[in-house]
């Protein structure tokens, strides 16, 4: 098997409404992740990110271009591929009348994994996500969290060589989604490759070691959460209340961007004294903090949709 | 592999959908209230036509399995997103589409079984038409699972799939002589009604229990629109779960 667990080459895909308009969904993505990556793909709603996981997981035809996982197409060869994933769908849910020990457990002898080892990774899942406590009970009894975990748990135990996971923790609490963060780090350290989608940019940055901005189909931004940032214009942030009605003074220090009644200025930390001085003879009162990738996300998709 | 068809792992999945079914009893119980009030007005009103009835119930419980397919396979689908998983993995869609129609099939037969001990009481079946009974049930199930399966794929939500589910068991269990017997429909009917699977399998079981006669053309036409339908249809069924493992 090649070095890379997926590439991706000019991936289109329209879909043609039987009765609405032709809609792009993705203009020519193409993308690459190494064995043992852990990679998010951010953007907003309907940028395309689950259409793309979809694609590479054999569940959709793209309208042009390739995606080889371990070198094998997905669209030539769904069959060889389909041993090599596993998918996490975006609101998935469990079976409601099967328990979280049942689920977990049906799903890998479906994919043929032997008793034994089947039970062993479906307790070392229920454990590793909480779940030991209602394991024995139907899921439909369960809290929409308890669901998703149920969910994100039949996936990680396959221990699949690559795994698509899309918005995995959306509805966990704070503890929960670390759980699942360190799951996805075991697996990745055992040798899986994860793709993810989320739309939490902690999650993103804490994971993921390489991250793609999609918007409208297109790949705006490839690289770590740093180079993100650092895309940006600096490196912190300067948070001015009441100074949206002062933008003017401020905008020559670097990109602006308001947010109710505060007036965010991204910054380095040379124009720091400057700035802070700016704003304390205008009676603002002003915080600095780190840039988060929150700001990046915003400032380059913003940018987009302002070219456009 | 003949055909290319792979089945590896469709019997763990068709496990598991019995042990899903098997969790919500009510619904196999639910199963019979239609056959059994048709049985119980039969009793009432003309008890000579009960056996008719039974193999009736028998054929239209057969048929009702296929719109549980219907059902499950929408509600994995549009609800729970199950089919993604299971698609982007090793599982055959063939493995996938068999394991939820064997499973309805295995979960949904013990009241069929209760409705076969009633017949064996009132009216015993000989060994031909225990074959009879058993050949046709089972391309009724084919039948029925395969129209099942591909309406549940043509619609994004549960509510539009509602209305066709109650209209595929009435037009094919309730409309054709299903329940009472192929002499009480018009003789320029009959030979539509004998290429209705439903009808076709009621009227070959009739006829082998010694309950009503059919012309022997009538027979065969039956007999070859069942099998073909059935071995026609399945096999579409797999050919269809395959497209649509993968949307376009």
């Amino acid at each position: 098997m090649t070095q890379e667990a997926l590439r991706a080459a000019e991936v289109r895909k329209v879909y043609r409404g039987r009765m609405g308009p032709a809609i792009e969904a993705l203009r020519g993505v193409s993308l690459s992740l190494r064995r043992g990556e852990r990679v998010a793909l951010l953007g907003r709603n309907g940028a395309g990110k689950t259409t793309f996981l979809r694609i590479a997981s054999t569940l959709l035809i793209p309208t042009s271009g390739t995606i080889h996982v371990f070198g094998l197409d997905v669209v030539d060869e769904p069959e060889r591929v389909r041993p090599l994933i596993a998918v996490v769908p975006q609101e998935g849910k469990p079976f409601f009348h099967l328990t979280p020990r049942e689920q977990v457990y049906a799903y890998l002898r479906a994919r043929g994994i032997p008793r034994d080892a089947a039970r062993t990774r479906t307790e070392e899942a229920l454990g590793k996500m909480g779940l030991e406590e209602v394991g024995d009970r139907l899921s439909v009894t369960l809290s929409g969290g308890q669901k998703q975990r149920a969910m994100v748990a039949t996936v990680m135990a396959t221990e699949s060589p690559l795994m698509f996971l899309d918005e995995p923790t959306i509805g966990l609490d704070p503890f929960a989604r670390r759980a699942v963060w360190n799951v996805l780090r075991d697996l990745t350290r055992k040798g899986s490759t994860v793709l993810l989608t989320t739309h939490y940019l902690d999650e993103a940055e804490a994971l993921s070691e390489r991250l793609y901005i999609v918007e409208e189909g297109r790949i705006l931004f490839e690289g770590t959460a740093e180079n993100a940032k650092r895309q940006i214009g600096g490196t912190l942030r300067v948070s001015i209340e009441n100074g949206g009605h002062q933008r003017d003074l401020f905008e020559s220090f670097g990109h602006t961007v308001e947010e109710g009644d505060v007036l965010h200025v991204i910054t380095g930390p040379e124009r720091i004294h400057e700035i802070m001085d700016l704003a304390l003879r205008n009676r603002l009162s002003a915080t600095v903090g780190p840039v988060t990738l929150e700001e990046a996300f915003l400032t380059i998709v913003g940018r987009s949709i302002d070219a456009e | 592999m003949a055909f290319g068809l792979r089945w590896s792992g469709s019997g763990v999945f068709l496990a598991t959908e019995i042990r899903v079914q098997l969790h919500e009893w009510l619904a196999i119980v639910t199963g019979t209230l239609t056959p059994g009030a048709l049985i119980v007005f039969v009793a009432i009103l003309a008890a000579d036509l009960l056996p008719i009835t039974l193999i009736g119930a028998l054929v239209y419980s057969m048929f009702l399995i296929g719109q549980r397919v219907l059902n499950e396979a929408a509600y994995i689908r549009i609800d729970h997103k199950l089919n993604e998983l299971y698609h982007a993995s090793p599982l055959s869609p063939e493995g996938y589409f068999v394991g939820i129609a064997g499973g309805m099939l295995i979960a949904y037969l013990p009241p069929s079984l209760v409705v076969l001990g009633i017949l064996e009481l009132i009216h015993p079946l000989g060994p031909i038409a225990v074959l009879s009974l058993a050949v046709c049930l089972l391309a009724v199930w084919a039948v029925s699972s395969t129209i099942g399966y591909v309406v549940s794929t043509l619609f994004k939500d549960m509510k539009t799939i509602w209305p066709y589910s109650a209209l595929l068991t009435n037009l094919f269990g309730i409309l054709p002589p299903v329940f009472y017997p192929l002499g009480r429909v018009p003789i320029e009917w009959r030979s539509l009604v004998l290429v209705v699977p439903t009808s076709a399998a009621a009227a070959i079981v009739n006829a082998a229990a010694g309950l009503e006669s059919i012309a022997p053309g009538e027979a065969v036409t039956a007999a070859i629109a069942l099998a073909v339908e059935a071995a026609v249809l399945f096999g579409f069924g797999i050919f269809w779960a395959r497209r649509t493992a993968r949307e376009r």
